[in-house]
């Protein structure tokens, strides 16, 4: 079959969404078939550009291909016949991020009226699709709660499993991922002083900006945590990244809302890893069950410091968590072989 | 600097317009410059040309300092500093209306789309700041039909440092698609014409069996089964080095094609002579007759004639192929005037 995988481009960025359009790519050939990634752009300032760049999502004519597979909003909206979207995001600064005040859309009619268009684009397009998936449980129920469709989770594998076994425990706890605030690497320095003297932190993966770079090398410093806080700013050797979660004592993610259960967590549950996050993390808490998989705090500093503490304490029930995380995520059954197969159903 | 390559394409088909491309990326990544690329399906039928004129028309791509534009539609995408290496035009609505390669009937409604589609190709290569073209004949069209100058810019094949030449053998050989356009079928009928032993490799794969079949069915009508070898598959560069290095001369004769294809620059690249005809189009940029090939006419008897020349005058022949890494020279044809020009 010719499979068509239709992401979005926004130009000179990388990141989670186009590896997985490759990796799906690689996968649907392994299965078979030819596959070929479509790339639209998309640039959401200023947001009154957002209809005519919906209109040329839909304006576009993909003869040749026999199944699409579409992940991100507006390029999900091209015009196809056998459309299957695997949802990554829909367009959060008309949905739940407008809610929380958190928009680029302007304030008043024209901003009702640019939220309306978005909403019959989507909803049009979630009505002609063959199904529906989402990379995660918060990005169903949104569509549910928003345009009112069904879907099902297919969380996204994870690509490269072989090199996250047969690790130890070398008793730092590693936090990685793209280097950000909404990530939030500073709640976890921050908590860091109220945490037990013993309690070591590594931070690896790349700033966003040269800024989010200064700003978190600032905070261990006035915290006088150099001794305690390794940082590895910068985007990570796939090897290197591999051996810091197989080496660390624990996990710990704390995005601010985040759509997915996340690479991070994915990965350290592949390593056996227990894991710790927040109540507000989003996706993630699919996978971090508190005192079982790992410790979901409060994200505020001393419920941080206290969750850290805990790696520490308890080897022995570390480890055991380390190993219900890998165990939960395995029960998902999430391989490539059932990803690609479920895509084509 | 930040550039953004944007064409069109036809999904799972590859070809010379993407090599281009993707080529010009590599180079452009090691001069030091962030590059995307971006290629938009695009479909020429007349119902469906205006609204993906539109789609490009709405695209945002100012997070470049400079977009490079290559294959229609994706000139009309609006940006400041719109740069073109303009490859060929929507041709059905262009030189080969009055062919049966149009596809659509020749009535008012038909003729309406054809000059408007004149017009906004107009608009749109006006608002670049520079528009270059692969050909000379690509050149002459945007003046005829568009009244638009241009400045040819000779598309280099990659990594060009990587062909070679060895002492020749006997075989002409000739690596593009097999396509009754590309005229292999000449090649076969001129070899039983031929006084001399020459062979023949032809190596490509074909969009469709009928054509490759065909050629295979002729060699044996012909009975030329030991001097003619049918290869109907995507060959490795490896091979195709190889089989250039060895050979007496390549041939490579399109009908009336709009640039000089990559076959018979890669043929000069090895130092070898290509045999061409006097309705190859753009090719005719490249080859000249007696200097760093033939160019004969279109029949089996005169291609016959040249390839017994080319077979009987090997010092001359060889000579020729020399020649023709000097005209690459002459024509401009590398990679640091490429980029030169269209960083300008």
């Amino acid at each position: 079959m010719k499979v068509l995988i239709v992401n979005n481009i926004v130009p000179f960025l990388w990141g989670g969404a186009e590896e997985l359009a490759v990796h799906l790519q690689h996968n649907l050939e392994v299965s078979g078939h030819e596959a070929e990634i479509l790339r639209i752009p998309f640039q959401w300032e200023p947001a009154t550009t957002i209809p005519s760049q919906i209109l040329m999502a839909r304006a576009l004519e993909l003869g040749n291909a026999d199944r699409v597979i579409a992940l991100k909003f507006p390029a999900y909206l091209v015009r196809h016949p056998q459309k299957t979207l695997w949802l990554l995001h829909q367009y959060r600064q008309a949905y739940d991020l407008y809610e929380a005040g958190q928009t680029n859309l302007p304030a008043g009619s024209m901003g009702d009226d640019l939220r309306a268009f978005i909403k019959r684009a989507d909803d049009d397009c979630f009505k002609n699709c063959r199904r529906i998936y989402t990379n995660s449980e918060v990005t169903q129920q949104r569509l549910a709660t928003y345009n009112g469709f069904d879907a099902q989770v297919l969380y996204p594998p994870v690509n490269d499993p072989e090199l996250f076994l047969g690790g130890s425990d070398d008793g730092y706890i590693f936090a990685g991922g793209r280097i950000n605030g909404m990530k939030r690497q500073h709640l976890l320095v921050q908590a860091l002083s109220l945490a037990e003297k013993n309690v070591k932190l590594l931070i690896g993966g790349p700033p966003e900006t040269p800024e989010d770079e200064r700003q978190l090398r600032e905070t261990v410093q006035r915290a006088g945590l150099s001794d305690r806080v390794k940082l590895d700013l910068r985007f990570l050797p796939r090897k290197t990244y591999a051996e810091y979660v197989k080496h660390a004592s624990a996990v710990a993610y704390l995005p601010y809302d985040e759509d997915s259960l996340g690479y991070v967590a994915m990965e350290a549950a592949t390593a056996s890893k227990a894991l710790i996050t927040t109540t507000d993390s989003g996706g993630i808490l699919g996978l971090v069950k508190d005192n079982r998989t790992g410790w979901v705090a409060e994200p505020t500093l001393p419920s941080l410091a206290q969750a850290m503490n805990q790696v520490g304490r308890d080897p022995a029930r570390t480890k055991a968590y380390g190993k219900a995380a890998r165990e939960l995520w395995l029960s998902f059954g999430v391989t490539w072989e059932h990803t690609v197969e479920a895509l084509l159903r | 600097m930040k550039i953004i390559l944007c064409s069109s394409s036809v999904p799972f088909v590859n070809g010379g317009y993407r090599n281009i491309v993707d080529w010009l990326v590599t180079m452009l990544e090691q001069g030091g410059h962030k590059v995307e690329r971006l290629f938009i399906p695009q479909v020429d039928e007349p119902d469906l040309l205006f609204r993906q004129m539109a789609a490009y028309r709405w695209m945002d791509l100012s997070a470049a300092d400079r977009i490079i534009c290559f294959r229609p539609q994706a000139h009309f995408i609006p940006h400041q500093h719109k740069v073109l290496w303009f490859i060929h035009h929507l041709r059905s609505y262009y030189d080969l209306w009055d062919s049966p390669y149009r596809g659509f009937p020749d009535d008012a409604k038909h003729r309406r789309i054809r000059d408007a589609l004149h017009d906004a190709d107009t608009a749109a290569l006006r608002e670049s700041k520079k528009i270059f073209t692969n050909s000379q004949v690509v050149s002459d069209r945007l003046r005829r039909f568009n009244g638009v100058a241009s400045e040819v810019l000779y598309p280099p094949v990659f990594n060009s440092q990587r062909f070679f030449c060895r002492q020749a053998n006997d075989e002409i050989v000739c690596i593009c698609r097999l396509e009754h356009h590309k005229r292999q079928h000449l090649l076969i009928e001129a070899l039983r014409h031929t006084k001399k032993p020459v062979r023949l490799r032809l190596c490509g794969t074909s969009a469709t069996e009928g054509y490759p079949t065909h050629l295979k069915s002729l060699v044996g009508e012909l009975g030329l089964g030991d001097r003619v070898r049918v290869d109907n598959r995507w060959i490795s560069e490896e091979e195709k080095v190889e089989f250039l290095a060895g050979c007496l001369a390549a041939a490579y004769l399109p009908v009336d094609e709009d640039s000089y294809g990559y076959p018979s620059l890669e043929a000069a690249h090895s130092s070898k002579a290509t045999l061409t005809t006097a309705d190859s189009g753009g090719v005719l940029e490249l080859i000249r007759d007696g200097v760093n090939g033939c160019v004969a006419e279109p029949n089996p008897q005169a291609l016959a004639e040249a390839m017994d020349r080319l077979y009987t005058d090997r010092s001359h022949t060889q000579a020729m192929g020399k020649c023709a890494q000097d005209r690459l020279a002459e024509l401009n044809i590398s990679w640091d005037h490429t980029i030169d020009r269209l960083l300008a």
